[in-house]
């Protein structure tokens, strides 16, 4: 069959020959640029892919250790003194009074949870409020550590008085369901 | 091409296209040649005997030669170029060889003592091999087209007396025609009972065209058989990207499979990451306690140890991690910021100090303090 072909490719006119090897060899380069782009998408896609079985794989061979860690870390805390959104809201809104922070303003609550627990987090902020006030309300939101804790804190000097200061915390609770 | 293109292949390649001319219009001559020479050597001396036989020059002359590798005698044959018309010559270039018909039995293997009778319209032709594998003599004999049984009988027995003394007459009552399906390296021929395999490289010196053509058809040739290799390569390259797009298929089935496995293994990784991150939230409260204003305490101009001129007042402060804290501030001292950081780097409490991006305005330097206490370095503030 070859040498029939070969016989019939030899017997043509030059010009044939040319357009025949150039549309061979044209037909087989468009061809392997694309062959190449598409299994270079291929690979990059299929690495991907590997990667993201073995990190879930990973996370997937961690869950009882996780689990276990988390349970850990719940068993320092008391359930009944855990608090909900609504009553870390309450119990903050109540220490900045007990402190005399006046011009206090919190953000809406975020929740985190995943089933049995929950974190849930709060900004709160005080404006033009002097030192001593500012650190008793600290040290009484401290005192309810762990069930409340601050995650992040910031503080400016007030620019008309600077004898005042504005500070912005987040705060964090935890609460644990109780059955 | 054929009408089926599956009978076209079928058919096998077709016959070479070889031009056959008639045996009148040659004269040959056997010539003994050293069997060690080589072709440039056999094709000078076979030029310089058919100079010495022939009354006209070599460049008047369409000649060629057979010899096959080793033989110490070679058969040189040509005609005069005016025997040929215009036309005749012309159409010499679509052949692949142009050959008298006596030369396309020379390698029927005929053995030592044989005479062949070649039978064509313009008379007969008698090949005879005395004991060399080249014919010794080749005599043709003319007959009118009409002639007789009996006068082509005479004819046959005086060429083979006239030859030599022959142990064997073969007959070929036809001419020679070029067979299609040779092999590779051969060209076939026919001619009645006889066949004759030529190597392509006894084929080229038989070709009687000018030695200049040969040349540039032979160099056609290889550009040809250049073009037919470029093109099966580019068509066996097709053929191997059809199998790595089969195999592109199968890897896409079975990357499909493992995106699902990850589609589906997802809400269930997410659930352990948020577990995760849970249960090092739950942690972090419970054991590891974010104390600002304890860092502000210890960082203050007003306490750090030793003393630093209060000259230098916070602006502004963030606490980045749990051990850090980044401090805006200014002074209207320059000089003092260099002795507050070596103050400060010399607290038990503080792991690294950093100085950063200094400005001045209005007799007042701004800059960015960045404190990094030392893990457990903290103590809570009881009041």
């Amino acid at each position: 069959m070859i040498r029939s072909l070969r016989a019939f490719f030899l017997a043509c006119h030059l010009r044939e020959k040319l357009l025949l090897t150039g549309l061979a060899v044209g037909v087989a380069a468009i061809w392997l640029s694309s062959l190449a782009a598409r299994t270079g998408r291929f690979v990059h896609s299929a690495r991907i892919t590997a990667a993201t079985l073995s990190e879930q794989r990973l996370w997937l061979s961690r869950r009882p250790s996780i689990e276990a860690s988390a349970q850990s870390a719940a068993s320092r805390l008391d359930a009944v003194r855990t608090l909900d959104t609504t009553r870390l809201l309450a119990e903050v809104a109540a220490i900045a009074g007990e402190s005399g922070l006046r011009s206090t303003t919190s953000g809406e609550a975020r929740d985190v949870s995943s089933g049995q627990f929950s974190v849930h987090t709060l900004q709160f902020s005080v404006a033009k409020v002097d030192w001593g006030t500012l650190k008793d309300f600290y040290l009484a939101l401290s005192k309810r550590s762990p069930y409340i804790g601050i995650e992040q804190f910031s503080i400016q000097v007030d620019r008309a008085n600077p004898s005042l200061l504005s500070a912005n915390f987040q705060i964090s609770s935890v609460e644990i369901a109780r059955n | 091409m054929c009408a089926s293109p599956l009978a076209f292949l079928r058919a096998g390649p077709p016959p070479p296209r070889v031009v056959i001319l008639p045996d009148a219009v040659f004269f040959s001559r056997s010539i003994e040649v050293p069997p060690a020479a080589t072709e440039a050597e056999v094709v000078s001396q076979v030029g310089l005997a058919l100079e010495a036989l022939s009354p006209f020059p070599l460049a008047h002359l369409y000649y060629g030669y057979y010899r096959p590798p080793g033989a110490g005698r070679a058969l040189a044959f040509a005609s005069y170029r005016r025997r040929f018309t215009a036309e005749q010559v012309a159409h010499w270039a679509n052949a692949e060889h142009v050959m008298p018909a006596f030369a396309a039995i020379l390698a029927c293997g005929a053995g030592p003592a044989t005479t062949v009778v070649l039978a064509a319209a313009e008379g007969l032709t008698a090949v005879h091999w005395d004991r060399d594998p080249v014919p010794s003599a080749v005599l043709f004999h003319p007959l009118l087209p009409d002639a007789k049984d009996e006068e082509r009988a005479q004819a046959r027995d005086a060429l083979i007396k006239a030859a030599g003394e022959a142990k064997s007459v073969i007959d070929a009552p036809s001419p020679p025609v070029a067979q299609p399906g040779g092999g590779e390296g051969e060209v076939v021929f026919r001619a009645g009972g006889l066949t004759s395999g030529l190597s392509r490289d006894a084929v080229a010196a038989i070709d009687i065209r000018d030695k200049a053509d040969l040349a540039a058809l032979a160099r056609a040739r290889r550009r040809d058989l250049l073009l037919w290799r470029g093109a099966t390569g580019a068509v066996a390259a097709c053929a191997l990207f059809a199998v790595a797009e089969l195999a592109l298929v199968g890897a896409g089935l079975w990357q499909s499979a493992r995106n699902t496995k990850v589609a589906a293994q997802k809400p269930t990784v997410a659930h352990v990451m948020d577990e995760k991150e849970l249960a090092d939230r739950i942690d972090d409260l419970s054991t590891k306690r974010l104390l600002p204003l304890e860092m502000l305490s210890i960082v203050s101009p007003e306490t750090a140890e030793p003393k630093s001129p209060p000259s230098i007042q916070f602006l502004r402060a963030t606490t980045s991690a749990l051990n850090t804290i980044q401090i805006e501030a200014q002074t209207n001292n320059a000089g003092e910021i260099a002795g507050y950081k070596s103050a400060l780097e010399q607290a038990p409490a503080c792991e690294r100090v950093e100085i950063r991006d200094q400005r001045t305005h209005d007799n007042l330097v701004t800059f960015t303090l960045i404190v990094t206490f030392r893990p457990g370095a903290l103590m809570p503030a009881s009041s």
